[in-house]
């Protein structure tokens, strides 16, 4: 009796304080290097990196710039409060990298797709009512790839323009000026004029909030505590941060009009839809994709195919497409759905838990954002600075919305039936879109790709991932076996484009 | 499964008499007397709560979770019961494409004392530990057939027998509910992503109120029970449930128990009518119940 109270009072202590969950926290770094020449960076959207102009700076010697050092030094760094200084740590970890997990952070919370209504219709979410119900947007793939590469082109562009002007003009940073002040992050020697915190502020600011227009609230705020941790950290001053926001709202506004007529307004047109099927029963597809859910639901995103991608032109998407699909009378289509049948029978639990790690189904940051995670993680493993980790995510993110419009451009190329067309279940839930290709496998190794050039050391880490997640999709019930292989090669050739253009821009001369 | 079919069988064929008991109950067995049972529950739900929306899916139809839980009750004093069950569970979705799940899930064990006797008053408590046994999906709700969470429940119970033979009991419980492991590295919770496989279960209050007859070993008694998470997140709009989630019922029931020799049956039947990101279960069981003395083992 006295051992069982021991052994209880014993599990009861194993249960206290058990509601916290650990993450792992990224700290504030100095970066390997400064990378003084990116001023002269190839732009995604900006045609010259000084296409948005800055006013030149007053001198350090200039009574308006020493009434704001004397701010900084005597009424903001000694009367810091702890909420403060904990920003100044959370956003010293680097804004390209906080505004990525925010853009992240937003994609899993808009990311479930619509309710049916009470006549069986699912509502289109409108961008002009964005918090009804339906939320605007339903964050699926597609979507987040797009949000997430607009975001990392923005913040890339922006900051090669910051570095031209930061070289150009070259004002010290409040610490340099005067020794006495104690900047709460690692100080370097890179100019503050205009403050690269301010203008990846302003821009991810700009760019989030026309992708969630409904956390115009959500965003400010952050924006506010971006464009002020570098007072606070006594890294910036007032003007260096006015230009930084300057700068952001020019630079968004020029990524934004590419952003306005890259065709995803018309990405949904389901009228597409019929034109479509009959076309991939004449490519010899017996029984095409039919919605599995009910009330039948309208196919995600028919006419995302057609939007602009970035790496390479409308020619090559279709040079590159994908081949023929197995037809379901052919033997390798039936050995494809023998495999998904045995695997239903005999599913082993590690095949379920590679199929829930990479499901990044709703409510969560989808596919693109698994891959912007990773990526982000090896910058800050690299050490980079703000402008090498948002060129490297530039590229990824690139590369995945490409690997999205292409992989969409396939499935009603063709218009493939899912496997639960011939009476699978599913352990991870069906995606409401044909089956060939798989966009995980698409998505997963144009990233691997890219970012296999830029982390050499861990490629085979990053493809051993990529094919897991591909692998996924079959545990998981829902794709074939050819699904599978043919979009990740697709995603291959995609990451590749990314990777030649990334040669050129003159980061690595 | 078959394992544990042979040994409730097995231990059925030693008899002794006496009370089958619960370890929700105020029933006591004399020392070194054992029950061992075998009930088959049946919950299932077409209409759920989404937070407070009551709604149907027609991609999930009607979800029903059968299980099958072998039990040993045990007589350590008059005053002292230990308990132990092992549940084996499936679930399945009548529409849709989501796979069913099985498998044994939380096994646990039980202490249930009675320190105070005054008259027909009695105050019990009890102290339970439940561990998951296997490594299932705990995130693949509604279709999960369990938390994949280890809890620690402590309950009280007040009970009054009038010798008329009817009787009240009201109990309250508190279960502690430790954190799970997901096979993703990162969910929502609250609309806050969270980095990371573990996910908090919020703990639970249990509180009940029981009004029955019982004479000799046969039993009739009408209950109602409210269980309510302390804290936890809701179910976002037309998005599945998670296992963070501030899940709230409450249900009523009634329960009857008849055994005129070793050999008894119980059977039970309860509906939830009210609740919170949960669904509208409609439950019921019935078990086969054997008496015996335990030293006969030996």
């Amino acid at each position: 009796m006295k051992n069982c109270i021991l052994y209880i009072l014993f599990i009861i202590s194993l249960f206290s304080c058990s509601k916290e969950i650990d993450e792992i926290e990224i700290l504030p770094y100095a970066p390997i290097s400064l990378d003084e020449t990116a001023g002269n960076w190839k732009t995604f959207v900006l045609t010259s990196p000084d296409e948005v102009m800055i006013s030149e700076p007053v001198p350090v010697t200039d009574a308006s710039y020493l009434s704001e050092l004397d701010s900084v030094k005597n009424k903001v760094l000694p009367n810091l409060t702890s909420k403060q200084k904990e920003l100044v740590q959370y956003w010293g970890a680097g804004a390209v990298l906080r505004w990525n997990e925010i853009g992240r952070e937003l994609s899993a919370r808009y990311n479930v797709p619509p309710a049916s209504n009470d006549e069986g219709i699912y509502p289109v979410p409108d961008p002009s009512n964005p918090l009804a119900d339906p939320k605007f947007p339903f964050a699926n793939p597609p979507y987040t790839a797009r949000a997430l590469a607009y975001l990392s082109v923005a913040q890339y562009d922006a900051l090669v323009s910051a570095w031209k002007y930061k070289f150009q003009f070259n004002r010290k940073a409040p610490y340099e000026v005067d020794n006495s002040i104690k900047p709460l992050l690692p100080p370097s020697e890179l100019p503050a004029y205009p403050s690269e915190d301010a203008v990846v502020a302003q821009v991810s600011f700009a760019v989030l909030l026309a992708m969630f227009p409904g956390e115009g609230p959500y965003l400010r705020s952050k924006l506010e505590e971006c464009m002020n941790v570098p007072i606070w950290a006594g890294t910036n001053v007032s003007s260096d941060i006015n230009a930084g926001i300057k700068l952001g709202a020019g630079v968004a506004v020029k990524v934004m009009a590419r952003a306005k007529t890259d065709g995803m307004g018309a990405a949904n047109n389901q009228s597409l839809t019929s034109g479509m099927i009959e076309h991939a029963k004449s490519l010899g597809i017996v029984n095409p994709w039919e919605s599995q859910e009910s009330p039948s639901r309208p196919p995600m995103l028919p006419n995302y195919g057609a939007v602009k991608t970035w790496n390479f032109d409308r020619n090559t998407l279709e040079n590159i497409r994908p081949s023929l699909p197995y037809l379901e009378n052919s033997a390798e289509f039936k050995k494809d759905l023998d495999e998904l049948k045995s695997i239903q029978k005999n599913q082993t639990r590690k095949q379920a838990a590679i199929a829930n790690y990479w499901a990044d189904g709703p409510s969560s940051y989808t596919p693109p954002g698994h891959w912007h995670r990773y990526a982000a993680k090896a910058g800050v493993d690299a050490e980079y600075s703000e402008i090498r980790m948002a060129r490297m995510l530039a590229y990824v993110g690139t590369a995945l919305m490409d690997a999205g419009i292409a992989c969409w451009d396939t499935k009603y190329y063709y218009y493939s039936p899912r496997p639960q067309q011939f009476g699978l279940k599913t352990s991870v839930g069906l995606p409401n879109f044909p089956s060939y290709t798989s966009g995980h496998s698409t998505f997963s190794f144009a990233a691997a790709t890219v970012l296999s050039s830029f982390f050499p050391d861990k490629e085979t880490l990053f493809h051993e991932y990529a094919q897991e997640a591909s692998d996924s999709r079959i545990y998981g019930l829902i794709h074939y076996r050819v699904d599978c292989f043919m979009g990740g090669s697709h995603g291959n050739l995609i990451g590749d484009y990314a990777v030649k253009r990334a040669r050129e821009d003159g980061a690595d001369d | 499964m078959k394992t544990y079919i042979f040994l409730v069988c097995l231990i059925f064929f030693f008899a002794h008499k006496s009370l089958a008991q619960m370890p929700h109950d105020a029933i006591y067995m004399n020392k070194n007397l054992t029950c061992g049972a075998l009930v088959y529950g049946n919950s299932s739900f077409t209409e759920y709560w989404e937070n407070s929306l009551k709604r149907e899916n027609q991609n999930i139809g009607k979800l029903t979770s059968e299980s099958m839980t072998a039990m040993i009750a045990y007589g350590i004093s008059k005053k002292i019961n230990f308990i132990a069950m092992v549940p084996y569970v499936r679930t399945y979705a009548s529409e849709g494409n989501l796979l069913g799940q099985e498998g044994f899930q939380d096994m646990s064990f039980w202490l249930k004392i009675k320190p105070l006797t005054y008259k027909g008053f009695a105050g019990h408590l009890g102290m339970g530990v439940s561990i998951p046994m296997t490594d299932y999906v705990p995130d693949f709700m509604p279709l999960s057939i369990g938390y994949g969470s280890t809890t620690l429940t402590s309950r009280a119970i007040l009970s009054y027998n009038h010798p008329s033979h009817f009787y009240v009991n009201a109990s309250f419980a508190y279960h502690l509910r430790g954190n799970t492991e997901v096979d993703r590295d990162a969910y929502l919770n609250d609309d806050q992503l969270v980095y990371s496989n573990e996910v908090p279960v919020p703990d639970a209050i249990e509180t009940a109120f029981r009004l029955g007859y019982l004479k000799k070993d046969n039993q009739l008694e009408l209950f109602a029970e409210n269980y309510s998470c302390t804290s936890g997140d809701y179910i976002r709009r037309n998005d599945m449930p998670f296992p963070s989630n501030d899940m709230e019922m409450t249900q009523v029931g009634v329960y009857g128990k008849y055994q005129p020799k070793n050999i008894g049956v119980n059977a039970k039947l309860a509906y939830v009518v009210d609740g919170l990101n949960a669904g509208q279960s409609t439950t019921f069981s019935v078990g086969l119940l054997y008496l015996f003395n335990l030293p006969i083992l030996k």
